[in-house]
């Protein structure tokens, strides 16, 4: 049985000796054969994990990444563990003249071919040869590094005596993988601390020209240096794992110096034209939108012109992907041919500044129709097309934050009902609060207008003369539209850059372009103050208000007509004796009118006192003259 | 079971220069004491033209990171001080529990020692930004002076990484058996000390006299 397990053990051995020179090689050419065909080689690589884990990558528990150069080689040291590996990292280096279209750096195995070395059949053709590897047109070739692995077979292990079994167990095939797993480890960070490296991170990067690259060789014998080459070589040895029959070794000889020789010899690159550089718009135009800052409350923003630029870009961006922003850069320049094709109908972003005219008086005719609707007018985002789009335009117009507009919904129609949510969200909220300055201001106008009417009152009672109702009537009504005007679009909440369309709407006649905040008469909130002002003394008035002039005009138009028989009335009231009185009948009138109306002068007072003492002396006379 | 001691060459770091030389020099240990099955990730230092090897641990990754930041904070409350990061392997020994103790004990049989010595205070106030990578000196000498450092600390830092990597060859004997798992396969610590301390070297001796054997410097 031991004898069995010395054999397993020895098995066990060999293979992880085989397997450590294809590990050892794969590590080594990893690192210094370069990939032709990759372009980018990032600065931080990452390994990326084959969907499998292949049998070869749980070796000594280091999952390394493909490299086809390592795996050409792998099966030739299969076969022999005693003969050494050498890997030899040549430096080719080419003329600067060399023609550059067949600059491509090449994996170059070249089989180091020797009489007593030829022990694999088949040749493999430097492929190197397009490189000028081969001596010819004025390439050179340097050993930068010569790898040498080897399993030094002690011959004393060899004889089989029971005596070695205790030996083969002091060093088992566990310890031997252990070792062999710290010294991969050791390789595998060593191969990226050495020159070499940095030229093959060269060689691998891409848009570079080079005059030079990395071929490898893998041999099985030493091709002897110059005396010269061998001075400049440094040594590094990796400390040699005991096995149970020999000893398995790393050692290194490298040029320290080669990144000089490799950096003189580049060629610089060609200017280059970059049409996706960082930061244009061909790049990622999604980049552009939040380094744009659009103006908020600017005066001369006005959602018209941002929403007709959505309606825009409905036209312009309809072949870009969903996700793709049009930039407002493009547009502006754009927009002012795009005012050329659609008139003032669709003011454009640039234009927007001047081109709102038209659009606002027009809305100044609409939208005092709109606002006049009853109190539970609530703005929908979903308007009808016909009213849809003068609502729109009113509604818009307290938007004066950018918003995002996803291409997604630019190739809609604008006035369509879902998808027009999300843009009119930030006017809905401005709007709101206005909405309901909208609903008070109506009350507002009917305190005016009773304000009007309390002082057509006291103007009656004042003896002003008024000539008609109906007069008053429509000066309260144009005063009331005029109220109603002035609250609904001086609103707070619509200034900024709804100050040019109060303008616009208080003097038609003015340009648009001539926005000026202060220019309003007064400020809405003044107005507002002064209209409370009022309300509040005419409420007092009311309170302190005798019934309507109305009933007291009836009254009096009625006393007008009815006079005598009133005045009998009250004469009789007061005074049996049926003689007319001159003084009484006017002040008669006068007095019953009084009397209803509950208001005494002092005139009538003296009149009252009158007819009293006119009663006392008939009543004092004898009652029985003839 | 030896404790193998490594006391690694010192540095002199700017500020700004702590975070990679530390990332670099732990990670190198790391690689060589991850055992398990690992992906290797290069990575590419920004400030010197060196390529270091993590294990692709995430979950190490952020530790390391923790402890650079510790590092970091220390250094800005004891500036100017010889800074020292210390890495133990270990191995977990349940002591016998008695009936008022019951203690884990821990083996070292490995420390590591990264001396840094930070040159440049990291607050404004000292005259120098610890981005002074990007400043550009107006004085040509001072460029050429810090090229000159900035050169010399790479040529140590490549002195540092190829003694982890001898040592690491020579001193193979005091490792316990690898489990099985990936990652790093032994249960490790970092500790932070600086020179200002009263217990610098008292951390040294302690862990000296826990292990039970002599140090072995290499």
């Amino acid at each position: 049985m031991s004898v069995n397990s010395s054999h397993s053990e020895l098995a066990k051995t060999e293979q992880i000796i085989t397997e450590f020179f294809a590990k050892s090689l794969h590590i080594i050419l990893e690192s210094r054969s370069p990939v032709v065909s990759s372009r980018n080689y990032n600065t931080e690589r990452l390994y990326s994990p084959s969907p499998s884990m292949r049998p070869r990558d749980k070796w000594f528990n280091l999952a390394l990444r493909d490299c086809p150069a390592a795996l050409e080689n792998i099966d030739f040291w299969r076969q022999s563990n005693l003969e050494p590996m050498v890997v030899d990292v040549v430096l080719v280096q080419r003329p600067v003249n060399w023609d550059s279209t067949r600059s491509s750096p090449k994996v170059g195995l070249e089989r180091n071919l020797s009489s007593k070395d030829y022990r694999f059949p088949g040749i493999w053709k430097s492929d190197c040869d397009e490189f000028g590897c081969d001596g010819s047109h004025g390439t050179s070739e340097k050993i930068i590094e010569r790898w040498i692995v080897q399993y030094d077979n002690k011959k004393g292990c060899k004889d089989g005596f029971p005596g070695n079994y205790k030996r083969l167990n002091s060093t088992s095939s566990h310890a031997l993988y252990k070792k062999s797993i710290l010294l991969l480890r050791s390789l595998y960070v060593t191969v990226r601390l050495l020159p070499a490296y940095k030229v093959f991170r060269e060689v691998n990067s891409s848009g570079q020209i080079r005059s030079f690259s990395l071929i490898h060789r893998v041999s099985s014998s030493v091709e002897p240096f110059t005396r010269k080459d061998e001075a400049e070589m440094q040594q590094f040895m990796f400390t040699p794992v005991d096995t149970s029959s020999g000893k398995l070794c790393v050692s290194l000889l490298y040029l320290p110096s080669i990144s000089d020789t490799a950096s003189e010899s580049s060629t610089p690159m060609s200017p280059q034209f970059i049409p996706d550089y960082v930061g244009s718009p061909l790049a990622d135009p999604l980049k552009r939108l939040p380094s744009l800052s659009m103006p908020q409350y600017s005066p001369s923003s006005s959602p018209f012109a941002r929403r007709h630029s959505w309606s825009y870009d409905a036209n312009r961006v309809s072949a870009s992907p969903p996700s793709a922003l049009p930039s407002p850069s493009p547009t502006y320049s754009e927009s002012r041919t795009l005012q050329a094709k659609y008139g003032s109908h669709r003011p454009p972003v640039s234009s927007r500044y001047t081109s709102l005219e038209p659009a606002q008086g027009h809305v100044k005719d609409i939208g005092y129709d709109e606002y006049l609707p009853s109190p539970n007018f609530s703005p929908s985002p979903s308007p009808s097309p016909p009213v849809g789009s003068n609502m729109l335009k009113v509604l818009l117009r307290s938007d004066s934050a950018p918003v995002y507009i996803p291409a997604s919904r630019l190739g809609d129609a604008p006035l369509s009902s879902n998808k027009m949510v999300l843009p009119f969200s930030p006017p809905l909220k401005g709007i709101r609060p206005s909405l309901s300055l909208v609903e008070r201001s109506s009350s507002i106008t009917t305190t005016a207008g009773k304000l009007s009417l309390r002082e057509e009152e006291i103007a009656r009672m004042s003896g002003v003369k008024i000539s008609s109702n109906n007069s008053l009537h429509k000066s309260s009504s144009r005063s009331f539209s005029r109220l109603s005007f002035e609250d609904s679009y001086d609103d707070s909440d619509f200034s900024g850059p709804f100050v040019l369309d109060d303008d616009g709407i208080m003097d038609p006649g003015s340009r648009p372009g001539s926005s000026d905040r202060s220019g309003n008469p007064g400020t809405p909130h003044e107005r507002i103050k002064s209209q409370d002002a009022a309300v509040g003394a005419l409420v007092q008035m009311l309170k302190k208000a005798p019934p309507l002039q109305q009933d007291l005009n009836q009254s009096q138009n009625v006393c007008k007509t009815s006079r005598p028989e009133y005045s009998c009335n009250q004469i009789q009231v007061h005074d049996h004796h049926p003689h007319p009185h001159p003084h009484p009948p006017v002040g008669s009138s006068t007095m019953s009118s009084s009397r209803v109306s509950g208001i005494k002068t002092t005139s009538d007072a003296l009149e009252e006192l009158k007819v009293y003492m006119d009663v006392k002396m008939m009543l004092l006379r004898p009652s029985g003259k003839p | 079971m030896n404790c193998e001691v490594c006391q690694l060459k010192e540095l002199d770091v700017e500020y700004f220069e702590i975070r990679e030389v530390l990332r670099c020099i732990l990670h190198t240990i790391f690689f060589h004491r991850a055992l398990g099955l690992v992906r290797p990730k290069d990575v590419d230092l920004t400030l010197f033209e060196i390529t270091y090897v993590q294990c692709g641990d995430a979950e190490l990754e952020k530790k390391v990171d923790e402890k650079i930041d510790q590092f970091i904070d220390r250094v800005e409350k004891h500036p100017n001080k010889k800074n020292q990061i210390c890495l133990s392997f270990f191995e977990v020994k349940n002591k016998q529990a008695t009936w008022f103790t019951h203690k884990v004990e821990h083996l070292y049989w490995e420390q590591w020692y990264i001396n840094l010595n930070v040159a440049h205070h990291p607050k404004p106030h000292s005259g120098k930004s610890h981005h002074s990578k990007l400043v550009l000196d107006p004085g040509e000498s001072a460029s050429d002076e810090r090229n000159a450092r900035r050169a010399t600390l790479e040529s140590s830092l490549h002195e540092v990484l190829f003694q982890i990597i001898k040592f690491v060859n020579e001193k193979k004997d005091h490792i316990p058996p690898i489990p099985n798992k990936e990652g790093v396969s032994f249960p490790y610590e970092i500790t932070i000390s600086s020179s200002s301390d009263s217990a610098f070297g008292m951390d040294m001796f302690k862990r000296m006299l826990q292990t039970g054997h002599p140090t072995m410097l290499s």
